[in-house]
């Protein structure tokens, strides 16, 4: 260790014993509970918007993709409209399906890990 | 996380993080003590989102420089800076002698690149490794390396040993 090094070492700087600091600490936590609870609850409320986007994500996935590989389509039979055309679509890049369903799995799973960790720590 | 719960937390870490923000406030001890007291805020009103993913000193260690540069980029926080140092340099009472034995060093702090004085108060004042340092400054731990050369090359032109 240089001489520096241990120059540092020895001056650690020293902070004056004050029982008041946690006290004052407090009294401002109690002052801000009210923006506390209300970030709570939006915290909340978006992560349950994401799970019920997800869940729908990967219900319609799996749907599309099931509809996809085991109702063909004809190509020959299909005529013009909208509808027609999706399944045409999808017929065509029906193998690339699985892979956003996969990662809406992923990502809902994630989040389904995390919440559980939230929770556990909120229960400490 | 509990309210209860983030006390005892915070029990545990307010001596430190008090020290930390006193290095990097150089010396100023009512200054790191208020800005101490804005990051506990901000940690208690976000501890819904730490998941305990990192060392909870980390996370609060983060918010507190977070804290830190904020209060630096506030207008008009030089002239108070200034006016501080000035009442710092005055020795008087029981605090004097400790503050002479800190002057140097705080005065060589406060010349220092900001990043560099950072890295400098977290790993020898705080004896926190390469690795929480880079996730409390959210930077590579090369970077933080190079920082505490860097740093340790400028002080040394500033303190007489």
């Amino acid at each position: 260790m240089s001489e520096l090094e241990q120059y540092l070492k020895d001056h650690k700087p020293v902070v004056k014993d004050d029982p008041t600091f946690l006290l004052e600490a407090q009294r401002r936590m109690d002052a801000v509970s009210g923006i506390k609870g209300e970030v709570d609850r939006q915290r909340r409320h978006g992560r349950r918007a994401l799970i019920i986007a997800l869940c729908a994500g990967l219900f319609l996935g799996v749907a599309v993709s099931a509809i996809a590989f085991f109702y063909p389509v004809n190509p020959e039979s299909v005529g013009q409209g909208i509808l027609d055309s999706l399944r045409l679509f999808l017929q065509s890049y029906k193998e690339y399906l699985l892979l956003p369903t996969a990662l809406i799995a992923i990502a809902l799973a994630l989040v389904l890990f995390r919440n559980k960790r939230g929770s556990a720590w909120g229960a400490l | 996380m509990t309210r209860e719960r983030f006390i005892d937390l915070v029990r545990a870490e307010q001596e430190p993080l008090r020290r930390f923000l006193l290095g990097l406030c150089c010396g100023d001890d009512a200054l790191a003590d208020d800005i101490a007291q804005d990051a506990l805020v901000r940690a208690y009103v976000a501890s819904g989102n730490f998941l305990g993913l990192s060392k909870f000193s980390t996370w609060l260690f983060r918010i507190a420089y977070n804290c830190y540069i904020d209060h630096c980029r506030k207008p008009g926080r030089e002239h108070a800076a200034l006016e501080s140092r000035e009442a710092l340099a005055v020795p008087s009472g029981d605090a004097s002698d400790s503050r002479f034995r800190y002057q140097q060093l705080y005065q060589a702090l406060e010349r220092i690149p900001e990043k560099e004085k950072v890295a400098i108060v977290l790993f020898y004042f705080e004896d926190k490794s390469i690795k929480e340092i880079s996730a409390i400054l959210d930077m590579p731990a090369g970077t933080v390396k190079y920082h505490l050369s860097s740093g340790r090359g400028h002080l040394k032109q500033y303190i007489q040993l």
